[in-house]
């Protein structure tokens, strides 16, 4: 079980103001909402890369923000964290990068070639030939590649909770259409928990078992994909169009 | 003049007042009361870095092959440009003792206050300032770049506090091979400022050393390498601070560098202005 707990968080202005949202075990959640509404720092909380002002966050009762390092150092060690960007260290080639994402403890009790044979697993997952890609930096790489390598660290270290900040930003179709297709097998055949962060409104009512969605800091819509397709509220209705203009113009109605 | 401020949800009410109408002494005590703070803060967090990098070192999980790795590119990749640092060092404070002593005071004294400059001070000073701009700065943007493109992010989200994992390599190394670079510059300053003596005052060597040996204690050279010591573990301690709260893109990675540049010269100059304060008395 995954709770936040009246989150808010402000970097001069307010960008959550009282977040409350619970996600089941083994659920798919997909965070949706504009640009610049809390979405990323919502996800960030979650493993305390960013610190909320007020509230709290519960990975299975244990809160990040009142624990030591070790304990934090534990709970992180739960989840996987896709980032928007990839964030992979540019300075390790891709067996690097991705053998970071096994534990510290296990990688210690590995042999190597257990540990390339499941960054060679993990690479595989994402449709990406191990042989070609193991000894390339990510300069050497492309962004879509850079994607798929990044989120093979996040799964090569088998979490519970898989968190994923944008993650077919920048993929080609296909390439969406496989991540898309990752995020829903591992929720259903793993049991990992997910929250996807996206705008792709499309993947995420295709992928997730519950939607939220966040406008201005706070959560404005959450329930089942069709739910949210027939909701009549109107910033719903305006994101389903995905027409700027209409926004204005219904909240000018409402108004 | 009544001021209507809307002041909108979460904003602090500081942000919204109009500075102008502030009095000078608020304004002065506000920023008296931002550089306090500030201090405070970097104080903190540098206690937090020094923690964090000696519970890592003294439960053994820092990773050894990383510290070595480091000791390398900071000690023996260094070691070219420290030695050039020390001979001129040595070329110079004796061509210097050689142009105030002459005609006044024996030349063999050229020898104690070359060996006593160069071991006391200009050996640790000088090497600990190579080494703030070939490794310091290194570090500050290494770590900078990779915390404003999430990557100190990415390791944190894996499990692996940062501090632990790159700052106390880095913190152990330069502890470890300072000293050691001190040591090599203090040889070739005083090799160097012998055969200088030699070639411009036509000072002998056994005249040089009568005169370096005149003045000399063996705590000099603990004195010498412990300062070092000192400086090698406060450069990393303060360019891994630094570079970890980098922010700001690429105009940010440059701006920390050169803060913290600034901040391990002077914390280099005012710990080795402490230093004679307490060993020397």
């Amino acid at each position: 079980m995954l709770e936040y707990l009246n989150v808010y968080k402000s970097f001069d202005v307010p960008v959550l103001s009282g977040v409350s949202l619970t996600v089941a075990p083994g659920e798919t959640m997909a965070i949706i909402g504009h640009s610049g509404t809390g979405k990323s720092v919502l996800l960030k909380t979650t493993i305390g890369l960013i610190t909320p002002d007020y509230g709290d966050v519960r990975i299975e009762g244990e809160s990040i923000f009142h624990s030591n390092q070790n304990t934090i150092e534990r709970i992180r060690r739960k989840a996987g964290y896709v980032f928007q960007n990839a964030a992979l260290f540019d300075s390790m080639t891709v067996f690097e990068n991705v053998s970071t994402g096994i534990p510290e403890e296990q990688l210690g009790s590995l042999r190597f070639r257990e540990v390339l044979k499941r960054v060679a697993e993990a690479l595989e997952l994402v449709n990406l030939d191990p042989r070609a890609v193991l000894s390339k930096l990510p300069a050497e790489l492309s962004g879509g590649m850079r994607k798929r390598v990044g989120l093979a660290r996040a799964i090569v270290g088998r979490p519970e909770i898989l968190l994923y900040d944008e993650p077919v930003t920048g993929l080609d179709p296909v390439n969406a259409a496989i991540v898309h297709q990752l995020i829903e097998r591992l929720g259903r055949e793993l049991g990992v928990t997910s929250i996807v962060v996206t705008h792709d409104i499309e993947g995420a009512l295709l992928i997730s078992d519950h939607v939220a969605m966040l406008d201005a800091g706070r959560i404005r819509f959450v329930g089942t994909p069709d739910e949210f397709r027939v909701s009549d509220d109107v910033l719903v209705r305006a994101f389903l169009e995905r027409d700027a203009m209409t926004i204005s113009d219904r909240v000018l109605e409402v108004v | 003049m009544q001021v209507e401020l809307d002041m909108g949800e979460g904003r602090s009410s500081e942000a919204l007042l109009p500075k102008v109408g502030r009095p000078l002494a608020v304004r002065w005590l506000g920023a008296l009361g931002r550089g306090a703070e500030g201090v405070a803060r970097h104080a903190g967090e540098l206690s937090l870095i020094v923690w964090g990098a000696l519970t890592a070192l003294f439960t053994g999980r820092v990773s050894f092959r990383q510290v070595v790795r480091e000791m390398y590119s900071m000690g023996v990749q260094s070691l070219p440009i420290v030695l050039l640092t020390g001979i001129l060092s040595g070329v110079v404070t004796s061509q210097q003792g050689g142009y105030q002593f002459t005609g006044s005071v024996p030349l063999y004294v050229v020898g104690s206050v070359v060996v006593s400059s160069i071991v006391l001070e200009l050996g640790p000073v000088l090497t600990a300032v190579v080494f703030i701009g070939r490794v310091g700065a290194r570090i500050t943007a290494e770590l900078g770049t990779m915390k404003v493109s999430e990557q100190i992010d990415a390791l944190e989200s894996l499990g692996r506090d940062p501090v632990r994992t790159l700052g106390a390599p880095r913190i152990i190394a330069g502890t470890l091979v300072l000293p050691m670079l001190v040591a090599f510059a203090n040889l070739i300053g005083i090799a160097g400022g012998m055969l200088t003596a030699e070639a411009t005052l036509g000072l002998g060597r056994e005249t040089f050393l009568y005169g370096a040996r005149l003045f000399f204690h063996a705590f000099d050279i603990y004195y010498s390498v412990g300062k070092g010591m000192v400086f090698g573990f406060i450069i990393p301690v303060i360019a891994v601070h630094m570079g970890l709260r980098t922010y700001g893109g690429a105009e940010g990675v440059g701006r920390a560098t050169t803060t913290s540049v600034v901040y391990m010269i002077l914390a280099v100059l005012i710990l080795d202005a402490t230093f004679p304060m307490i060993f020397l008395r």
